[in-house]
């Protein structure tokens, strides 16, 4: 953050998630080396109070990147979010996965000498589910889209049902919690777009695909919402907005937690049988960012997906047809020992 | 240099005396084609030309001034664009141009300049003159109906000595250039052959009597079906597969089927005739021929901007930054055919009317199992990296592509004659040339071990007139 123009760090969003950042450095490095399990529950609580206090970044980032727009060019900003955020993710999941293993350490069944084979631990090694199950997690992310856009629009507005076909039954390794963050926006989009459409009463289905090859799992999400504009086509990857600007900004302001207050210290870790999905054990922003009314439109869900879907050296892709509907096909590598993404695409090819 | 007189003695022309005679010369006056004149030609910058450019002169049956002035204009624009070809062209290795096949292409560029320099100083003010360059300019288009597959051939002997990379490059901007030059000429041939005067002077019998043809202008269809050509091509590429391999996949056609654009009819059918042979082949192979292929035909809504913005020059089109858009754009054309030569494709292409006209997208989606990683990287390479040895030399010897290239390959090489262009892998990337010269694209999907989908978007040329 420190090369970020000066003009930037003027803007108190960004300033502020500087300033965490160096907290968080400087209490960290004043850790010792961990020798003992004292040690590590000393570490493991810095750990959890960082994790705690960072979870406002991203929308902190997001309000500061549009409002520095007339400062900065659009591709610094871009750049300097990805690459942002992909460190962060690959941070956070370090720090999640000792965590979980820890907590797993911890847990009785581990002192148990023998190994339950029916304990669901075993399918988990720390935050990461060995066994995605690709149907289960999207007829998840489907129910939980679809009743947040009923909830929302009323219930005289018929929703699309979602339709799954293909390659139902492929497992893969994955962190659930990313990967329903991805089909959750992905959903999310294809719904309201759907629904916003001049309504019949039979709205058209949007089509899950799932084709499962060797190397990776492929998961196409077809919608018949209309397409998308012409004029937002350039910025859908972008975090710097386009025409949109003033109403993301404002929409950004009311996204829970970003009021930086006791309000976030005060969330507790949620329990994984409460929250619906799996391994959300150290109160994920992605849950409360997932979790907002769906006329919240904060103009960060495609290129966030993204990020995400590269880290694990996939990708997200979308085709539109203008005037009918939209594709987004995204693709997960499912071999599991493919190096973090750390550089951009473009430092990529420069390599 | 021993080589030099070789290739001049085999292109047939010498520096620098004598005129250029060619048997299909006919009553079609030339002139030399000095090298002065090429730097000089090719030293004008190229004026950007527009739809509404060739659209302009009226609609169809055209007077008599008005095809005076469409044969002018054209004759304003074509010598400098055929300038820049032959320079491109000399700017190939030496080795490479000697190639008894490029060196061809080469000479039919500087026949064709020659046919042109007669006018160099003149308008066109009678009929009979017009008429004469409307024989120029179909000698123009039958001389260089299979620039592709020649040179095709030529850069595959030659491969030794040009990298597949440079071949990409060259073929890029020359074949974007050659969709518009052709263009132009075909243009003026068929306002010519749908006007006044021309209607006047033949008989009854040589008249058009399409009914069909009042919603054309020259070579653009106002009111095209796309459903029908994609009929007409599954109708073509699937009779070829029932005569190959017994049996042929169906297609479905969902979205809006009625959906009509202004386009030129012979570009789609090309780039549905390439993307069809793909799907069905796939299809087949894969075994899944019980399976149809689905087209969606999707019209994109007009706005009312259209008609405002129909009447400014497209130099407001919007240029997108790098990276934010694929290659499936609805940019400006600048950006899709800019990738390799920023500067000088821009103004070499054909702009479409506007950023906004109402266009069409098609997506194509078939159960073929998809294109395999390693492939995918090579799908938009013009044929050069993907045959061995054996297969390049079976192609280069004359062979229809039988042997070693897979059956539709040999499907293609048979019906269509002596063009083996579709063996030779040219069918994507010239058809993403063909899309994108208006402002449309395409973009493969492919997932691997289901199938594949193609979106093909094409702006339309808008509301003329």
């Amino acid at each position: 953050m420190q090369t970020l123009p000066y003009s930037a760090l003027t803007n108190q969003h960004i300033s502020h998630v500087y300033e965490l950042y160096y907290t968080a450095f400087e209490r960290l490095r004043k850790v010792p080396e961990v020798r003992t399990m004292n040690d590590n529950d000393k570490f493991c609580d810095v750990l959890k109070m960082c994790l705690k206090e960072h979870l406002s970044v991203i929308p902190r980032l997001a309000m500061g990147i549009l409002e520095i727009q007339d400062s900065v060019s659009g591709d610094e900003c871009d750049r300097f979010m990805t690459t942002l955020l992909r460190s962060r993710i690959s941070r956070r999941v370090i720090a999640e996965q000792h965590l979980a293993l820890t907590e797993t350490f911890h847990s009785p069944w581990h002192f148990d000498g023998k190994k339950s084979h029916m304990s669901p631990d075993d399918e988990f090694v720390g935050e990461i589910f060995l066994k995605c199950n690709a149907k289960e997690i999207i007829e998840q992310c489907a129910k939980t889209a679809s009743e947040l856009t009923a909830k929302a629009y009323g219930p005289d507005v018929a929703i699309p049902k979602i339709v799954l076909q293909g390659h139902l039954d492929t497992t893969f390794p994955y962190i659930p919690s990313h990967l329903e963050y991805i089909i959750g926006e992905l959903f999310r989009n294809s719904i309201q777009a759907v629904v916003e459409q001049e309504g019949s009463a039979k709205p058209p289905p949007i089509e899950v695909l799932v084709c499962e090859a060797a190397q990776h799992v492929i998961i196409r999400v077809s919608d018949q919402g209309g397409g998308i504009d012409r004029d937002i086509l350039p910025y859908l990857w972008s975090f710097a907005k386009g025409p949109r600007r003033k109403k993301r900004l404002q929409n950004l302001g009311q996204v829970p937690q970003l009021a930086a207050t006791m309000q976030e210290l005060q969330l507790p870790p949620s329990d994984p049988d409460v929250v619906g999905a799996t391994g959300e054990k150290f109160g994920s922003p992605l849950a409360t960012l997932s979790s907002r009314p769906p006329d919240l439109r904060i103009g960060i869900g495609l290129p966030m997906s993204r990020i995400y879907a590269e880290y694990w050296a996939g990708s997200l892709e979308l085709h539109s047809l203008e005037g009918y509907g939209c594709d987004a096909f995204l693709q997960i590598s499912r071999l599991g020992n493919r190096n973090e993404v750390l550089s951009t695409r473009a430092t990529m090819d420069a390599v | 240099m021993l080589g030099l007189r070789a290739v001049a003695r085999h292109s047939g022309f010498s520096r620098p005396a004598t005129t250029l005679i060619t048997p299909r010369a006919r009553h079609i006056q030339t002139a030399t084609v000095k090298d002065a004149d090429i730097a000089r030609l090719a030293a004008k910058p190229l004026h950007p030309l527009t739809l509404a450019d060739l659209c302009k002169h009226g609609r169809p049956p055209l007077s008599e001034q008005a095809l005076l002035n469409s044969a002018n204009f054209t004759l304003d624009i074509l010598p400098s664009r055929l300038a820049h070809r032959i320079q491109s062209l000399r700017s190939l290795p030496y080795i490479v141009v000697a190639n008894p096949n490029v060196s061809k292409i080469h000479g039919n560029y500087v026949h064709s300049l020659s046919t042109l320099l007669p006018y160099a100083e003149r308008r066109i003010e009678t009929l009979k003159e017009e008429v004469q360059f409307t024989e120029v300019m179909a000698d123009l288009v039958q001389t260089h109906s299979n620039t592709i597959g020649i040179l095709a051939r030529g850069f595959l002997e030659a491969r030794k000595y040009i990298t597949a990379k440079e071949v990409t490059r060259f073929l890029d901007e020359h074949l974007r250039a050659r969709i518009g030059t052709r263009l132009i000429a075909e243009q003026h041939i068929a306002l010519h052959f749908s006007s006044k005067p021309h209607n006047d002077l033949s008989d009854s019998e040589h008249q058009n009597p399409h009914a069909q043809e009042s919603t054309y202008i020259g070579v653009i269809d106002t009111a095209l079906k796309p459903a029908d050509i994609i009929r007409r091509c599954e109708a073509t590429v699937g009779e070829i597969c029932e005569l190959n391999y017994g049996v042929r996949p169906t297609v479905n056609i969902i979205g809006h089927p009625e959906t009509e654009i202004a386009h030129i009819p012979m570009h789609l059918e090309y780039i549905l005739t390439e993307l069809l042979k793909n799907s069905f082949r796939a299809t087949i192979e894969a075994g899944m021929e019980k399976e149809p292929i689905e087209i969606t035909i999707a019209p994109a809504p007009a706005t009312e901007e259209q008609t405002r913005l129909l009447k400014n020059k497209p130099e407001q089109a919007v240029q997108h930054t790098e990276g934010v858009i694929t290659n499936y754009d609805q940019g400006s054309v600048d950006y899709a055919s800019g990738s390799n030569k920023p500067d000088l494709s821009a103004s070499a292409n054909i702009r479409p009317l506007d950023k906004n006209t109402p266009g069409v997208t098609i997506r194509i989606r078939d159960r073929g199992g998809g294109v395999s990683p390693e492939n995918y990287a090579k799908l938009w390479e013009y044929g050069f990296t993907t045959f061995n040895e054996d297969e390049i030399n079976d192609k280069v010897s004359g062979g229809n592509g039988n042997s070693g290239g897979t059956a539709l390959d040999a499907i293609s090489g048979g019906a269509g004659g002596s063009s083996s262009l579709a063996g030779l892998g040219y069918g994507l990337p010239l058809g993403r040339a063909y899309a994108e010269y208006f402002g449309g694209g395409i973009a493969v999907q492919s997932m691997w071990g289901w199938g594949t989908d193609v979106y093909l978007s094409l702006r339309g040329v808008g509301k003329i007139g």
